[in-house]
Protein backbone atom coordinates (compact mmCIF):
# COMPACT_ATOMS: atom_id res chain seq x y z
CA UNK A 1 0.00 0.00 0.00
CA UNK A 2 2.88 2.29 1.21
CA UNK A 3 5.06 1.11 -1.68
CA UNK A 4 2.29 1.73 -4.23
CA UNK A 5 1.99 5.61 -2.66
CA UNK A 6 5.23 6.14 -3.10
CA UNK A 7 5.36 4.62 -6.66
CA UNK A 8 2.44 6.81 -7.55
CA UNK A 9 3.72 10.28 -6.31
CA UNK A 10 7.32 9.50 -8.26
CA UNK A 11 5.06 8.48 -11.60
CA UNK A 12 3.40 11.62 -11.30
CA UNK A 13 6.29 13.95 -10.57
CA UNK A 14 7.96 11.93 -13.86
CA UNK A 15 5.12 12.37 -16.03
CA UNK A 16 4.31 15.79 -15.53
CA UNK A 17 8.11 16.95 -16.36
CA UNK A 18 8.56 19.16 -19.44
CA UNK A 19 11.87 17.31 -19.99
CA UNK A 20 10.44 13.88 -20.03
CA UNK A 21 8.64 14.92 -22.62
CA UNK A 22 11.02 16.71 -24.62
CA UNK A 23 13.14 13.66 -24.40
CA UNK A 24 10.38 11.61 -25.88
CA UNK A 25 9.90 14.27 -28.33
CA UNK A 26 13.46 14.24 -29.39
CA UNK A 27 13.35 10.35 -29.87
CA UNK A 28 10.12 9.91 -31.76
CA UNK A 29 11.68 12.40 -34.37
CA UNK A 30 14.79 10.53 -35.50
CA UNK A 31 12.60 7.82 -37.01
CA UNK A 32 10.82 10.35 -39.22
CA UNK A 33 14.39 11.91 -40.00
CA UNK A 34 15.60 8.84 -41.37
CA UNK A 35 12.34 8.19 -43.28
CA UNK A 36 12.33 11.06 -45.01
CA UNK A 37 16.28 10.61 -46.03
CA UNK A 38 15.99 7.16 -46.83
CA UNK A 39 12.89 8.44 -49.17
CA UNK A 40 15.08 11.08 -50.66
CA UNK A 41 17.96 8.97 -50.82
CA UNK A 42 17.15 4.55 -51.32
CA UNK A 43 20.27 2.74 -49.88
CA UNK A 44 21.45 0.54 -52.73
CA UNK A 45 21.81 -3.38 -52.04
CA UNK A 46 25.72 -3.27 -52.18
CA UNK A 47 26.12 -0.17 -50.22
CA UNK A 48 25.50 1.12 -46.57
CA UNK A 49 24.42 -1.72 -45.01
CA UNK A 50 22.22 -4.46 -44.66
CA UNK A 51 19.73 -3.19 -41.82
CA UNK A 52 19.09 0.37 -43.52
CA UNK A 53 18.78 -1.63 -47.01
CA UNK A 54 15.95 -3.96 -45.59
CA UNK A 55 14.96 -0.47 -43.96
CA UNK A 56 14.07 0.99 -47.04
CA UNK A 57 12.13 -2.18 -48.43
CA UNK A 58 9.42 -2.99 -45.95
CA UNK A 59 8.34 -0.32 -42.94
CA UNK A 60 8.39 -2.93 -40.69
CA UNK A 61 11.95 -2.89 -40.41
CA UNK A 62 12.68 0.71 -40.38
CA UNK A 63 12.08 0.65 -36.55
CA UNK A 64 15.13 -1.68 -35.80
CA UNK A 65 16.75 0.40 -37.87
CA UNK A 66 15.91 3.45 -35.47
CA UNK A 67 16.50 1.46 -32.71
CA UNK A 68 20.01 0.88 -33.77
CA UNK A 69 21.43 3.99 -34.12
CA UNK A 70 19.60 5.94 -31.69
CA UNK A 71 21.35 2.81 -29.27
CA UNK A 72 24.60 4.40 -30.07
CA UNK A 73 24.36 7.58 -28.62
CA UNK A 74 20.86 9.31 -28.31
CA UNK A 75 18.62 6.76 -26.52
CA UNK A 76 21.69 6.19 -23.92
CA UNK A 77 21.80 9.46 -23.12
CA UNK A 78 18.12 9.49 -22.48
CA UNK A 79 18.09 6.51 -20.34
CA UNK A 80 21.11 7.69 -17.96
CA UNK A 81 19.19 10.94 -17.92
CA UNK A 82 15.84 9.46 -16.62
CA UNK A 83 18.41 7.11 -13.63
CA UNK A 84 20.59 9.67 -12.91
CA UNK A 85 18.11 12.23 -12.50
CA UNK A 86 16.10 10.13 -9.87
CA UNK A 87 17.45 10.20 -6.36
CA UNK A 88 20.51 13.36 -6.94
CA UNK A 89 17.54 15.50 -8.75
CA UNK A 90 15.26 15.74 -5.76
CA UNK A 91 18.46 16.20 -3.57
CA UNK A 92 19.58 18.98 -5.80
CA UNK A 93 15.76 20.99 -5.76
CA UNK A 94 16.04 19.87 -1.84
CA UNK A 95 12.79 18.05 -1.66
CA UNK A 96 14.81 14.86 -0.77
CA UNK A 97 15.03 15.64 2.74
CA UNK A 98 11.39 16.51 2.94
CA UNK A 99 10.17 13.06 1.32
CA UNK A 100 11.78 11.19 3.68
CA UNK A 101 11.08 13.43 6.96
CA UNK A 102 6.85 12.46 5.49
CA UNK A 103 8.41 9.72 6.69
CA UNK A 104 9.49 7.27 3.52
CA UNK A 105 11.66 4.96 4.25
CA UNK A 106 14.68 4.86 2.40
CA UNK A 107 14.25 1.50 0.81
CA UNK A 108 11.24 2.21 -0.45
CA UNK A 109 11.87 5.32 -1.83
CA UNK A 110 14.73 3.69 -3.51
CA UNK A 111 12.92 1.12 -4.78
CA UNK A 112 10.06 3.65 -6.33
CA UNK A 113 11.95 5.74 -8.06
CA UNK A 114 14.22 2.79 -9.89
CA UNK A 115 10.88 1.38 -11.27
CA UNK A 116 10.15 4.68 -12.35
CA UNK A 117 13.22 5.17 -13.55
CA UNK A 118 13.18 2.06 -15.70
CA UNK A 119 9.63 2.59 -17.26
CA UNK A 120 10.62 5.73 -18.38
CA UNK A 121 13.81 4.44 -19.96
CA UNK A 122 11.43 1.52 -21.36
CA UNK A 123 8.70 3.80 -22.53
CA UNK A 124 11.52 5.62 -25.15
CA UNK A 125 12.63 2.75 -26.04
CA UNK A 126 9.29 1.93 -27.39
CA UNK A 127 8.39 4.87 -28.47
CA UNK A 128 11.49 4.76 -30.40
CA UNK A 129 10.20 1.26 -32.34
CA UNK A 130 6.37 2.36 -32.42
CA UNK A 131 7.19 6.00 -33.85
CA UNK A 132 9.46 3.75 -36.59
CA UNK A 133 6.52 1.50 -37.13
CA UNK A 134 4.02 3.94 -38.05
CA UNK A 135 6.78 6.18 -39.75
CA UNK A 136 7.33 2.73 -41.72
CA UNK A 137 4.26 1.55 -43.14
CA UNK A 138 3.15 4.98 -43.80
CA UNK A 139 6.51 5.41 -45.73
CA UNK A 140 8.02 1.98 -47.09
CA UNK A 141 4.57 -0.53 -46.61
CA UNK A 142 4.64 -3.19 -44.62
CA UNK A 143 5.34 -5.87 -47.19
CA UNK A 144 7.20 -9.13 -45.77
CA UNK A 145 10.67 -9.46 -46.85
CA UNK A 146 12.06 -11.33 -49.98
CA UNK A 147 15.12 -10.63 -51.46
CA UNK A 148 17.80 -12.32 -53.35
CA UNK A 149 20.52 -10.47 -54.76
CA UNK A 150 23.67 -12.59 -55.41
CA UNK A 151 24.75 -13.74 -51.65
CA UNK A 152 22.33 -11.67 -49.99
CA UNK A 153 19.48 -13.77 -49.77
CA UNK A 154 16.57 -13.42 -47.69
CA UNK A 155 12.45 -13.72 -46.81
CA UNK A 156 10.94 -13.67 -44.07
CA UNK A 157 7.04 -13.13 -43.66
CA UNK A 158 5.50 -10.33 -41.94
CA UNK A 159 4.60 -12.26 -38.59
CA UNK A 160 8.13 -13.44 -38.02
CA UNK A 161 9.38 -9.66 -38.78
CA UNK A 162 7.20 -8.36 -36.27
CA UNK A 163 8.14 -11.01 -34.07
CA UNK A 164 12.03 -10.39 -34.20
CA UNK A 165 11.05 -6.85 -33.91
CA UNK A 166 9.23 -7.49 -30.41
CA UNK A 167 12.55 -9.36 -29.07
CA UNK A 168 14.47 -6.87 -30.34
CA UNK A 169 12.87 -4.01 -28.30
CA UNK A 170 12.30 -6.04 -25.25
CA UNK A 171 16.24 -6.98 -25.40
CA UNK A 172 17.07 -3.04 -26.10
CA UNK A 173 15.06 -2.02 -23.43
CA UNK A 174 16.68 -4.76 -21.32
CA UNK A 175 20.26 -3.58 -22.30
CA UNK A 176 19.58 -0.15 -21.63
CA UNK A 177 18.42 -1.08 -18.23
CA UNK A 178 22.37 -1.51 -17.10
CA UNK A 179 22.67 2.03 -17.94
CA UNK A 180 19.90 3.48 -16.01
CA UNK A 181 21.06 1.21 -13.03
CA UNK A 182 24.63 2.72 -13.16
CA UNK A 183 23.80 6.08 -13.41
CA UNK A 184 20.88 4.96 -10.51
CA UNK A 185 23.58 3.83 -8.08
CA UNK A 186 25.97 7.28 -9.17
CA UNK A 187 22.66 9.06 -8.43
CA UNK A 188 22.17 7.94 -4.72
CA UNK A 189 25.69 8.73 -4.14
CA UNK A 190 25.92 12.42 -5.75
CA UNK A 191 23.80 15.47 -4.89
CA UNK A 192 24.83 16.26 -8.88
CA UNK A 193 22.62 15.32 -11.00
CA UNK A 194 24.76 16.05 -13.65
CA UNK A 195 27.55 13.73 -12.59
CA UNK A 196 25.13 10.63 -12.50
CA UNK A 197 24.03 11.27 -16.11
CA UNK A 198 27.18 11.43 -17.01
CA UNK A 199 28.56 8.40 -15.47
CA UNK A 200 25.57 6.28 -17.19
CA UNK A 201 27.19 7.74 -20.32
CA UNK A 202 30.37 7.56 -19.15
CA UNK A 203 30.24 3.84 -18.78
CA UNK A 204 28.79 2.92 -22.10
CA UNK A 205 31.30 4.62 -23.87
CA UNK A 206 34.18 3.09 -21.42
CA UNK A 207 32.43 -0.40 -21.98
CA UNK A 208 32.51 0.22 -26.01
CA UNK A 209 35.81 1.07 -25.83
CA UNK A 210 37.17 -1.35 -23.85
CA UNK A 211 35.05 -3.94 -26.06
CA UNK A 212 37.44 -2.78 -29.04
CA UNK A 213 40.56 -3.98 -27.52
CA UNK A 214 40.75 -7.54 -28.59
CA UNK A 215 43.96 -8.17 -26.56
CA UNK A 216 41.59 -8.06 -23.58
CA UNK A 217 40.42 -11.63 -23.84
CA UNK A 218 37.89 -12.82 -22.07
CA UNK A 219 37.38 -9.95 -19.90
CA UNK A 220 35.29 -8.46 -22.90
CA UNK A 221 32.15 -10.79 -22.27
CA UNK A 222 31.82 -9.40 -19.33
CA UNK A 223 31.36 -5.81 -20.41
CA UNK A 224 28.44 -4.29 -19.63
CA UNK A 225 27.85 -3.74 -23.81
CA UNK A 226 29.64 -6.55 -25.16
CA UNK A 227 26.31 -7.87 -26.48
CA UNK A 228 24.40 -4.74 -26.66
CA UNK A 229 23.99 -5.21 -30.81
CA UNK A 230 22.97 -9.52 -30.16
CA UNK A 231 20.02 -8.51 -31.35
CA UNK A 232 20.65 -7.53 -35.42
CA UNK A 233 21.19 -10.49 -36.68
CA UNK A 234 17.96 -11.35 -35.19
CA UNK A 235 16.50 -9.00 -37.31
CA UNK A 236 18.55 -8.69 -40.30
CA UNK A 237 19.26 -12.39 -40.84
CA UNK A 238 16.55 -14.26 -38.59
CA UNK A 239 19.35 -16.02 -36.75
CA UNK A 240 18.27 -16.48 -32.74
CA UNK A 241 22.52 -15.81 -31.45
CA UNK A 242 22.84 -17.15 -28.18
CA UNK A 243 24.42 -14.09 -27.27
CA UNK A 244 21.13 -12.90 -26.39
CA UNK A 245 20.74 -14.64 -23.68
CA UNK A 246 24.03 -13.94 -22.23
CA UNK A 247 23.33 -10.45 -23.14
CA UNK A 248 20.33 -10.96 -21.07
CA UNK A 249 22.01 -12.80 -18.06
CA UNK A 250 24.50 -10.38 -18.62
CA UNK A 251 22.41 -7.19 -18.03
CA UNK A 252 20.53 -9.09 -15.18
CA UNK A 253 23.86 -9.21 -12.88
CA UNK A 254 24.27 -5.68 -13.72
CA UNK A 255 21.54 -4.41 -12.73
CA UNK A 256 20.97 -6.24 -9.63
CA UNK A 257 24.68 -4.92 -8.74
CA UNK A 258 24.38 -1.48 -9.68
CA UNK A 259 20.78 -1.30 -7.65
CA UNK A 260 21.76 -3.00 -4.64
CA UNK A 261 25.01 -0.77 -3.88
CA UNK A 262 22.50 2.14 -5.21
CA UNK A 263 19.87 0.91 -2.29
CA UNK A 264 23.18 -0.10 0.42
CA UNK A 265 24.81 3.45 -0.02
CA UNK A 266 21.60 5.45 0.24
CA UNK A 267 20.76 3.73 3.15
CA UNK A 268 24.03 4.87 5.28
CA UNK A 269 24.13 7.84 3.52
CA UNK A 270 23.65 11.80 5.73
CA UNK A 271 21.43 13.77 3.77
CA UNK A 272 22.72 17.32 3.62
CA UNK A 273 20.96 19.04 0.90
CA UNK B 1 5.30 15.66 35.81
CA UNK B 2 6.57 17.25 32.49
CA UNK B 3 7.24 14.83 29.47
CA UNK B 4 10.00 15.67 27.67
CA UNK B 5 8.97 15.32 24.32
CA UNK B 6 12.02 16.25 22.54
CA UNK B 7 15.25 14.58 23.67
CA UNK B 8 18.76 15.22 22.81
CA UNK B 9 21.61 12.69 24.62
CA UNK B 10 24.93 12.99 24.45
CA UNK B 11 24.58 13.67 21.02
CA UNK B 12 27.75 13.95 18.73
CA UNK B 13 28.33 14.08 14.86
CA UNK B 14 31.56 13.74 13.25
CA UNK B 15 31.92 14.41 9.65
CA UNK B 16 34.21 12.09 7.82
CA UNK B 17 37.59 12.36 9.97
CA UNK B 18 37.66 15.81 9.79
CA UNK B 19 34.49 18.26 11.47
CA UNK B 20 32.57 17.85 15.08
CA UNK B 21 29.75 19.48 13.85
CA UNK B 22 28.21 18.18 17.14
CA UNK B 23 29.92 17.52 20.58
CA UNK B 24 28.23 15.32 23.37
CA UNK B 25 25.12 17.70 23.37
CA UNK B 26 22.27 16.84 26.11
CA UNK B 27 19.12 19.03 26.14
CA UNK B 28 15.34 18.32 25.91
CA UNK B 29 11.72 20.36 25.30
CA UNK B 30 8.87 19.37 27.24
CA UNK B 31 5.34 19.43 25.59
CA UNK B 32 3.88 22.65 25.00
CA UNK B 33 6.88 24.42 25.16
CA UNK B 34 8.50 26.98 22.42
CA UNK B 35 11.96 26.16 22.29
CA UNK B 36 14.80 28.41 20.18
CA UNK B 37 17.62 26.58 19.40
CA UNK B 38 20.45 29.29 19.18
CA UNK B 39 24.25 29.93 17.92
CA UNK B 40 26.72 31.56 15.61
CA UNK B 41 27.55 30.19 12.34
CA UNK B 42 28.62 26.80 12.45
CA UNK B 43 27.51 25.93 15.72
CA UNK B 44 25.91 22.48 15.31
CA UNK B 45 22.19 23.87 15.37
CA UNK B 46 21.19 22.59 11.77
CA UNK B 47 22.91 18.85 12.32
CA UNK B 48 21.14 18.85 15.34
CA UNK B 49 18.13 19.34 13.88
CA UNK B 50 18.97 16.92 10.91
CA UNK B 51 19.73 13.81 13.23
CA UNK B 52 16.84 14.81 14.97
CA UNK B 53 14.86 13.90 12.14
CA UNK B 54 16.39 11.27 10.78
CA UNK B 55 18.28 12.73 7.96
CA UNK B 56 21.89 12.37 9.42
CA UNK B 57 22.95 9.27 11.45
CA UNK B 58 24.64 10.59 14.96
CA UNK B 59 28.59 9.45 15.37
CA UNK B 60 27.58 8.95 19.27
CA UNK B 61 24.32 9.66 21.29
CA UNK B 62 20.93 9.63 20.00
CA UNK B 63 17.97 12.00 19.83
CA UNK B 64 14.56 11.37 20.98
CA UNK B 65 11.11 12.09 19.82
CA UNK B 66 7.95 10.90 22.37
CA UNK B 67 10.82 8.46 23.97
CA UNK B 68 11.61 6.93 20.63
CA UNK B 69 14.82 6.85 19.72
CA UNK B 70 14.55 8.53 16.05
CA UNK B 71 16.51 6.39 13.52
CA UNK B 72 16.00 7.13 9.30
CA UNK B 73 12.17 7.40 8.20
CA UNK B 74 11.29 6.69 11.76
CA UNK B 75 7.27 6.30 12.20
CA UNK B 76 7.40 8.96 14.77
CA UNK B 77 8.50 11.23 12.12
CA UNK B 78 4.51 11.77 11.29
CA UNK B 79 3.60 13.76 14.39
CA UNK B 80 6.58 16.45 13.34
CA UNK B 81 6.10 19.28 11.15
CA UNK B 82 9.59 20.37 9.68
CA UNK B 83 10.95 23.15 7.64
CA UNK B 84 14.94 22.50 7.37
CA UNK B 85 17.01 25.66 6.15
CA UNK B 86 14.65 26.57 3.46
CA UNK B 87 10.88 25.41 2.31
CA UNK B 88 11.83 22.85 -1.36
CA UNK B 89 9.61 21.67 -3.45
CA UNK B 90 9.53 20.15 -7.02
CA UNK B 91 9.64 22.80 -9.24
CA UNK B 92 7.56 21.42 -12.17
CA UNK B 93 4.46 21.31 -10.31
CA UNK B 94 1.77 23.32 -8.85
CA UNK B 95 1.70 24.86 -4.89
CA UNK B 96 -1.03 22.48 -4.09
CA UNK B 97 0.58 19.55 -6.61
CA UNK B 98 3.32 19.50 -3.88
CA UNK B 99 1.35 19.31 -0.75
CA UNK B 100 -0.85 16.89 -2.33
CA UNK B 101 1.62 14.71 -3.41
CA UNK B 102 4.20 14.63 -0.20
CA UNK B 103 1.05 14.02 2.25
CA UNK B 104 0.18 11.14 -0.43
CA UNK B 105 3.75 9.58 -0.03
CA UNK B 106 3.10 9.05 3.23
CA UNK B 107 0.01 7.06 2.84
CA UNK B 108 -2.28 8.71 4.67
CA UNK B 109 -5.73 10.14 3.07
CA UNK B 110 -6.25 13.37 1.88
CA UNK B 111 -9.03 14.13 3.51
CA UNK B 112 -6.96 13.71 7.00
CA UNK B 113 -4.08 16.63 6.09
CA UNK B 114 -6.54 19.53 7.32
CA UNK B 115 -5.07 20.92 4.21
CA UNK B 116 -7.65 24.39 4.71
CA UNK B 117 -5.62 25.00 7.79
CA UNK B 118 -2.45 24.63 5.91
CA UNK B 119 -3.57 26.52 3.07
CA UNK B 120 -5.47 29.42 5.11
CA UNK B 121 -1.68 30.13 6.37
CA UNK B 122 -0.05 30.03 3.13
CA UNK B 123 -2.03 32.84 2.29
CA UNK B 124 -0.49 32.20 -1.96
CA UNK B 125 -4.52 32.98 -3.44
CA UNK B 126 -4.50 31.69 -7.00
CA UNK B 127 -1.05 30.78 -6.81
CA UNK B 128 -1.16 27.82 -5.33
CA UNK B 129 -2.23 26.33 -8.55
CA UNK B 130 0.76 28.21 -10.28
CA UNK B 131 3.81 26.14 -10.59
CA UNK B 132 6.31 26.65 -7.69
CA UNK B 133 9.15 27.73 -9.77
CA UNK B 134 7.61 30.86 -10.53
CA UNK B 135 7.09 31.89 -6.94
CA UNK B 136 9.16 34.41 -4.79
CA UNK B 137 11.49 32.97 -1.61
CA UNK B 138 8.57 34.06 0.43
CA UNK B 139 5.96 32.53 -1.46
CA UNK B 140 8.28 29.02 -1.05
CA UNK B 141 8.68 29.58 2.48
CA UNK B 142 5.13 30.23 2.99
CA UNK B 143 4.59 27.18 1.26
CA UNK B 144 6.38 25.37 3.70
CA UNK B 145 4.96 26.42 6.34
CA UNK B 146 1.41 25.09 5.36
CA UNK B 147 3.33 21.54 4.48
CA UNK B 148 4.78 21.97 8.19
CA UNK B 149 0.72 22.37 9.70
CA UNK B 150 -0.37 19.48 7.10
CA UNK B 151 -1.76 16.77 9.12
CA UNK B 152 -1.66 18.71 12.60
CA UNK B 153 1.43 18.03 13.41
CA UNK B 154 2.08 17.52 17.52
CA UNK B 155 5.80 19.09 17.59
CA UNK B 156 7.17 21.64 15.12
CA UNK B 157 11.46 21.65 14.45
CA UNK B 158 11.62 24.91 12.44
CA UNK B 159 14.99 26.17 11.28
CA UNK B 160 15.17 30.00 10.10
CA UNK B 161 11.75 29.43 9.38
CA UNK B 162 11.39 33.37 8.22
CA UNK B 163 14.50 33.44 5.62
CA UNK B 164 12.93 34.70 3.24
CA UNK B 165 10.12 37.05 4.72
CA UNK B 166 9.37 40.45 4.34
CA UNK B 167 8.82 42.19 7.98
CA UNK B 168 5.03 41.46 7.80
CA UNK B 169 5.60 37.82 7.13
CA UNK B 170 7.92 37.19 9.84
CA UNK B 171 5.05 38.58 11.91
CA UNK B 172 2.67 36.36 10.41
CA UNK B 173 5.02 33.52 11.29
CA UNK B 174 5.67 34.52 14.62
CA UNK B 175 1.84 34.80 15.41
CA UNK B 176 1.37 31.15 13.52
CA UNK B 177 4.15 29.67 16.16
CA UNK B 178 2.15 31.13 18.73
CA UNK B 179 -1.09 30.15 17.63
CA UNK B 180 -0.03 26.24 17.08
CA UNK B 181 2.16 26.16 20.67
CA UNK B 182 -1.52 27.76 22.38
CA UNK B 183 -3.23 24.70 20.55
CA UNK B 184 -0.70 22.32 22.50
CA UNK B 185 2.02 21.88 19.93
CA UNK B 186 5.75 21.78 21.21
CA UNK B 187 7.98 23.77 19.00
CA UNK B 188 12.33 23.58 18.28
CA UNK B 189 12.80 26.96 16.80
CA UNK B 190 16.51 27.54 15.78
CA UNK B 191 16.56 31.59 14.16
CA UNK B 192 19.56 33.73 13.71
CA UNK B 193 17.17 36.84 15.05
CA UNK B 194 17.51 36.75 18.49
CA UNK B 195 14.75 39.60 19.22
CA UNK B 196 12.20 36.74 17.42
CA UNK B 197 13.41 34.11 19.62
CA UNK B 198 13.23 36.78 22.19
CA UNK B 199 9.52 37.06 21.52
CA UNK B 200 7.86 34.01 20.52
CA UNK B 201 10.20 31.34 22.68
CA UNK B 202 9.34 30.11 26.24
CA UNK B 203 12.78 28.71 26.23
CA UNK B 204 16.37 28.50 24.85
CA UNK B 205 19.00 26.15 24.53
CA UNK B 206 22.80 28.04 23.43
CA UNK B 207 24.99 26.10 21.21
CA UNK B 208 28.69 26.75 20.06
CA UNK B 209 31.28 25.16 18.35
CA UNK B 210 28.81 21.59 18.39
CA UNK B 211 28.51 21.85 22.26
CA UNK B 212 26.18 23.19 24.51
CA UNK B 213 26.83 26.27 26.19
CA UNK B 214 23.58 26.68 28.39
CA UNK B 215 19.98 26.27 28.07
CA UNK B 216 16.76 27.12 30.25
CA UNK B 217 13.99 29.59 30.25
CA UNK B 218 14.91 33.12 28.22
CA UNK B 219 14.21 35.23 31.25
CA UNK B 220 16.51 32.93 33.42
CA UNK B 221 19.13 33.36 30.61
CA UNK B 222 18.15 36.77 29.35
CA UNK B 223 18.67 37.52 33.81
CA UNK B 224 22.27 36.28 33.03
CA UNK B 225 23.81 39.22 31.09
CA UNK B 226 22.97 42.94 30.83
CA UNK B 227 23.81 46.10 28.57
CA UNK B 228 23.40 49.68 29.00
CA UNK B 229 22.43 52.38 26.75
CA UNK B 230 24.41 55.68 26.63
CA UNK B 231 24.19 59.06 25.16
CA UNK B 232 27.11 61.27 25.92
CA UNK B 233 28.51 64.29 24.81
CA UNK B 234 32.19 62.85 23.59
CA UNK B 235 31.35 59.54 22.26
CA UNK B 236 35.07 58.83 21.54
CA UNK B 237 36.13 59.96 25.34
CA UNK B 238 33.18 57.59 26.59
CA UNK B 239 34.16 54.18 24.90
CA UNK B 240 37.69 55.28 26.05
CA UNK B 241 37.20 55.35 29.28
CA UNK B 242 34.60 52.60 29.95
CA UNK B 243 36.69 50.45 27.98
CA UNK B 244 39.59 50.78 31.34
CA UNK B 245 36.67 49.07 33.33
CA UNK B 246 36.74 45.27 34.17
CA UNK B 247 32.97 44.84 34.17
CA UNK B 248 32.75 46.53 30.68
CA UNK B 249 32.59 43.49 28.04
CA UNK B 250 32.23 45.17 25.02
CA UNK B 251 31.38 48.62 23.36
CA UNK B 252 29.03 48.74 20.03
CA UNK B 253 28.18 52.00 18.48
CA UNK B 254 24.45 52.84 17.89
CA UNK B 255 24.29 56.10 16.78
CA UNK B 256 23.84 58.42 18.48
CA UNK B 257 24.51 56.53 21.42
CA UNK B 258 26.87 53.49 22.42
CA UNK B 259 25.56 49.88 23.68
CA UNK B 260 27.96 48.69 26.29
CA UNK B 261 27.80 45.16 26.96
CA UNK B 262 28.77 44.37 31.30
CA UNK B 263 28.72 40.99 33.21
CA UNK B 264 27.23 41.87 36.35
CA UNK B 265 28.22 45.49 38.78
CA UNK B 266 25.80 48.69 39.08
CA UNK B 267 25.16 50.53 36.11
CA UNK B 268 26.05 53.46 38.08
CA UNK B 269 29.77 52.71 38.21
CA UNK B 270 29.52 53.60 34.48
CA UNK B 271 28.26 57.13 35.14
CA UNK B 272 30.46 57.54 37.60
CA UNK B 273 33.30 56.97 35.69
CA UNK B 274 31.75 58.94 32.98
CA UNK B 275 31.22 61.67 34.94
CA UNK B 276 34.72 61.59 36.93
CA UNK B 277 36.23 62.06 33.54
CA UNK B 278 34.30 64.93 32.63
CA UNK B 279 32.04 63.74 29.95
CA UNK B 280 28.47 64.91 30.27
CA UNK B 281 25.83 61.49 30.67
CA UNK B 282 22.63 62.72 28.24
CA UNK B 283 20.88 59.15 28.49
CA UNK B 284 21.26 55.88 30.06
CA UNK B 285 18.54 53.37 29.64
CA UNK B 286 18.95 49.52 31.02
CA UNK B 287 18.94 46.79 28.81
CA UNK B 288 18.29 42.85 29.34
CA UNK B 289 18.07 41.31 25.84
CA UNK B 290 18.57 38.13 24.52
CA UNK B 291 21.00 39.31 22.09
CA UNK B 292 23.15 40.60 24.91
CA UNK B 293 22.70 37.26 27.15
CA UNK B 294 23.15 35.47 23.88
CA UNK B 295 26.76 37.25 22.86
CA UNK B 296 27.90 37.22 26.79
CA UNK B 297 27.00 33.46 27.02
CA UNK B 298 29.28 32.76 23.44
CA UNK B 299 31.67 34.82 24.07
CA UNK B 300 32.13 33.47 27.30
CA UNK B 301 32.42 29.88 26.30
Amino acid sequence: MLTTAVLRTELVKNLRRPRTYVAYGILMLIPIIMAVAIQLNPPSVTGEGRLLYLASQTGLILPAFALRVTSFLLLVIIVALFGGDAIAGEASWGNLRYILMRPVRRGRLVFAKFVVAVFCAWVAVFLVVVTGLVVGVIFFGSDPINISFGFFSFSESTGDILAHLGVATVYVAWSMTGVVAFSFMVSCMTDVPFGAILAGVGLYFTSQILDQITSLGNIRYVLPTHYFDAWVDLVTRGVWHSDLWRGAGLQLGYVLLFALIGLWWFKRKDILS
Amino acid sequence: MTEAVVEIIGLSKRFGAGVLAVDDLTFSVERGQVCGLLGPNGAGKTTCLRVLLGLVRPTGGEARIFGERIRPSSDQLRRVGTLIESAAFVPHLSGMRNLRLWWDAGGDKWADADVDTALAIADLGSAIDRKVKTYSQGMRQRLGLARVLLGRPEVLVLDEPTNGLDPGEMREVRQLVRRVSEAGATVLFSSHILAEVEQICTHAVVMDKGKLVAAGSVDALIGSAGAVYLEVDDVEAAKRVLGELPMVRRIDDEAPGIAVAIDGGPRSELVAALVRAGIAVETVTARRRLEDAFLGLVEAF
